[in-house]
């Protein structure tokens, strides 16, 4: 079930319209690469989905996600959710920079990632927490 | 509590005197050399012996600590000639919960020399004898506090600590303390701590959780001691101390490190004398990991260290990498291993630089936890000096990367510099397989800022004849016959790609093969592609078509595949060009390698052969032969041998000599998974066809 709607949700984010100021960026184009990022972030997204609603992880303004809580986190789980935030977004990042290639134009990676940092932030559930325009942490 | 006694029994004679039915008693500021009271108002009401006492601060600053709002009220306040005692007092700093408080000062004797506090906060579940309990015994030669703790419950000391921001605190109320510490004084001042105190079950963090403990039990053992200090001509003193903690229960995360509990120890002694804290000898002994010595200065004032040293020289990898190397390699190669063996570390950290580290490693395994790797016996002596060059021995008795066997290995690795060391290894070998790596000029340093902090290193290098046999088998693809063998020309990796640059030269199938361009995008991460050109020159296709069981042919080809992208191994984008090279050879394609190209394009072509004439021939004669396909999107678009276009189809063989046979490819487009089947189809059916024709 949430694999579902994370898959719909990220089919959503990568059907978006072109980005501003670059009208022939593809963000939708789809490499194995991409693909087999997207497949990855899609398996540990049932890991990460309970700190996202407990308000333990938060997600950044630059694409990225953050451990926001860490108090929402059973003591002995706060090293190996450590670890999920960094390989997500390790797949974050490489997934930006590999769009931008894919466009062949790698140096699009800066403006890929901010358009992709503003729609996870509006394709959050409920409840889940974004950083704010000052930084500051807002509850959806 | 001195504090308390100083405005008690400032308080006393006035108390004693009065006899009106209401005293209240206000002063703006006291201010005393330790301590600072804003906002006093003290009053009593009701006749004595009984009357009510309400005391309130506004602000008391003890050495720069502030407590804001301090309430204390006693309804049963009692005053005699030698005793102030009140026996259900309320102690409430700002908002929070009174703490039950009882106390009793008393003068005994005619003579006001000597003085006896004791103050009591009983648990809040009002259990008899449970709580805390605090005597004071101030006289002409000094005072001595004696804290006792029955079940102390700790979180009501807590509510009454100065609050600061990213203090840790405890963050349930669970937590108790036994134990009794004393404190002696004379009139120089405080002269003897004595503390023997158990910790049960304490839960502590601070705001962000990221430095935190739960189920905390600890038993501390401190002592310390004022002692005079050799100075001629100058009454100085400083404290020598000393102290013993066992960890038997809890858990502690103190970001990104965390550790349960063993049965750890730490004991310790050493000086406090002024700001400067001095630890003489410590030893931490971690169960799952050793022991470790622990000397070092610091100044506590300003919490700088100045000094440190440490030694632990028997350590046990598995325990060392899990908690405590591990959580620093998250999105390395090295984030999943099991370890096995011992290492010893020795720090020396001197005016508040690093002076040296040596890192020794005796029987180290490594075995990566997806499979990708294994080194064993690695035993090594790193000894690193700031702005020194280290020479260090790395040898590695065995084990494998990815499927290929290594070692045994020896790696003279130079190291320049402690904090960030540059790492060079001017020249090894490595036996691989029959033949050997040659590695020269590697160089590695780790840089902490830019867009892509990280390792960046580099390399050139030699592979010495491999057989293609021995390779084949180890990586467990289609066997091959003939030698591996080039010149590395430099690689380089800069936090993201690895890049070659220049060309890889590798001998195979009695021919040259040059890989250019080529570069691994994320080599370590979640999505590693390789991008190369490749051109082959001179392949012999007996040795090619005889290790992939496509049917013999003689002659020679070169091949170009040209913007070759590779992810997970698999191509997904190439150019290739396949063609007859140039010279005088023998050029023959046996009637199987007819029946395999023409598969390639569908049954049908080979069971047309079947039916013709062309079926008593086992080989015939060609002049050229060419193939070319262009991967996009998955699917190849296919070409014949370019000098001989026709207006259907496109010529893959064309004949020569006698008998010669022509083959023609039609179909332009196939889908590239399904023409890697048929290939593996007609492979299979060559290399077993007994089976195949028992199957149909």
């Amino acid at each position: 079930m949430v694999s579902s709607i994370f898959r719909a949700a990220l089919l959503m984010l990568l059907s978006l319209t072109p980005l501003a100021g670059h009208t022939q960026a593809n963000i939708e184009i789809d490499t194995p690469a991409i693909a087999s990022i997207k497949r990855s972030m899609q398996q540990r997204h049932s890991q990460l989905e309970p700190y996202y609603s407990g308000g333990a992880i938060g997600f950044t303004r630059d694409g990225l996600i953050v451990m926001r809580d860490a108090n929402a986190v059973p003591l002995a789980a706060r090293q190996s959710v450590n670890g999920l935030i960094a390989a997500e977004n390790q797949d974050r990042n490489a997934l930006y920079r590999e769009i931008a290639r894919a466009n062949s134009h790698p140096e699009w990676e800066a403006d890929i990632r901010s358009t992709f940092g503003q729609r996870w932030i509006e394709l959050a559930r409920g409840g889940w927490w974004y950083q704010g325009a000052d930084g500051g942490w807002v509850k959806k | 509590m001195k504090f308390l006694i100083r405005i008690l029994a400032a308080f006393f004679p006035a108390v004693v005197s009065v006899q009106a039915a209401s005293l209240t008693l206000s002063a703006e500021d006291i201010r005393g050399p330790l301590s600072n009271i804003k906002g006093i108002q003290i009053t009593l009401a009701g006749a004595p012996p009984s009357s009510s006492l309400r005391m309130k601060l506004a602000e008391v600053g003890i050495q720069g600590k502030t407590w804001h709002n301090l309430h204390f009220s006693c309804d049963r306040f009692r005053t005699r000639r030698e005793e102030i005692n009140c026996d259900s007092g309320a102690l409430r700093l700002s908002e929070s919960a009174p703490l039950p408080v009882s106390f009793r000062l008393s003068v005994p004797g005619r003579t006001s020399d000597v003085k006896i506090l004791d103050v009591r906060i009983r648990n809040s579940a009002g259990k008899t004898g449970e709580g805390w309990k605090l005597s004071l015994r101030t006289g002409r030669a000094g005072w001595e506090g004696t804290l006792t703790a029955a079940n102390g419950e700790i979180a009501q000391v807590v509510q009454l600590l100065p609050v600061s921001e990213n203090a840790i605190l405890p963050s349930s109320t669970k937590g108790k303390i036994n134990g009794v510490a004393k404190l002696r004084a004379d009139l120089d001042g405080a002269a003897v701590i004595d503390a023997h105190l158990a910790v049960e079950d304490v839960a502590f963090s601070d705001v962000s959780g990221l430095h935190a403990g739960e189920n905390i039990s600890v038993t501390v053992d401190a002592r310390a001691r004022r002692m005079p200090r050799q100075i001629p001509g100058q009454k100085t003193h400083l404290w020598e101390w000393q102290a013993d903690a066992h960890w038997p229960q809890g858990e502690v995360f103190w970001q990104p490190l965390y550790f349960a509990a063993h049965g750890d120890r730490f004991s310790a002694r050493g000086e406090v004398d002024g700001s400067t804290l001095r630890l003489r000898t410590g030893r931490l002994s971690l169960a799952e990991i050793g022991e470790i010595d622990l000397s070092g200065r610091m100044d506590w004032r300003a919490n700088t260290l100045h000094d440190f040293d440490l030694d632990a020289p028997d350590l046990q990898m598995a325990g060392l990498y899990s908690q405590i190397v591990k959580p620093f390699l998250i999105n390395t190669s090295f984030s999943a291993l099991k370890t096995a063996g011992q290492a010893g570390v020795k720090w020396r950290f001197r005016n508040g630089v690093n002076e040296m580290l040596d890192v020794d490693l005796r029987d180290v395994s490594l075995e990566d936890e997806g499979g990708r790797f294994v080194l064993r016996d690695i035993n090594t002596r790193i000894p690193l000096r700031a702005a020194e060059l280290t020479h260090a021995a790395i040898t590695i008795g065995g084990g494998h990367v990815s499927r290929l066997p290594v070692g045994p290995v020896h790696i003279p690795l130079e190291i320049t510099g402690l904090n960030e060391p540059d790492f060079r290894i001017p020249r090894m070998e490595a036996p691989l397989l029959d033949g050997k790596l040659t590695l020269e000029n590697f160089s590695a340093i780790r840089q902490a800022q830019g867009s892509l902090p990280g390792w960046r290193w580099q390399f050139s290098g030699d592979l010495s004849p491999i057989s293609m046999e021995q390779l084949t088998r180890a990586l467990g693809i289609q066997p091959m016959r003939g030698t591996l063998s080039g010149k590395i020309p430099k690689v380089t990796f800069d936090g993201s790609a690895i890049e070659v640059q220049g060309a890889l030269l590798l001998n195979v199938f009695d021919g040259t093969v040059l890989v250019w361009n080529l570069k691994a995008l994320e080599p370590f991460g979640s999505a590693p592609s390789l991008m190369a050109d490749v051109d082959m020159r001179n392949l012999d296709l007996d040795l090619l078509t005889g290790a992939f069981s496509f049917g013999n042919m003689e002659g020679r080809i070169d091949v170009a595949v040209h913007d070759l992208e590779l992810f997970d191994w698999k191509p997904v984008k190439f150019d290739a060009r396949l063609m007859s090279s140039p010279g005088d050879y023998s050029r023959r394609i046996s009637q199987r390698a007819v029946q395999s190209i023409s598969s390639l394009g569908g049954v049908g072509a080979a069971a047309a052969i079947q039916r013709s004439f062309l079926r008593v021939f086992d080989e015939f004669g060609y002049s050229q032969i060419g193939w070319s396909c262009t991967l996009r999107n998955g699917v190849c678009g296919m070409g014949g041998i370019e000098s001989e276009p026709m207006p259907h189809g496109y010529l893959i063989v064309k004949g020569g000599g006698i008998p010669a046979i022509t083959v023609i490819g039609y179909n332009r487009r196939v889908d590239w998974r399904e023409l890697v089947s048929r290939l593996q189809r007609i492979t299979d059916a060559n290399a077993r066809p007994v089976l195949q024709q028992d199957k149909q």
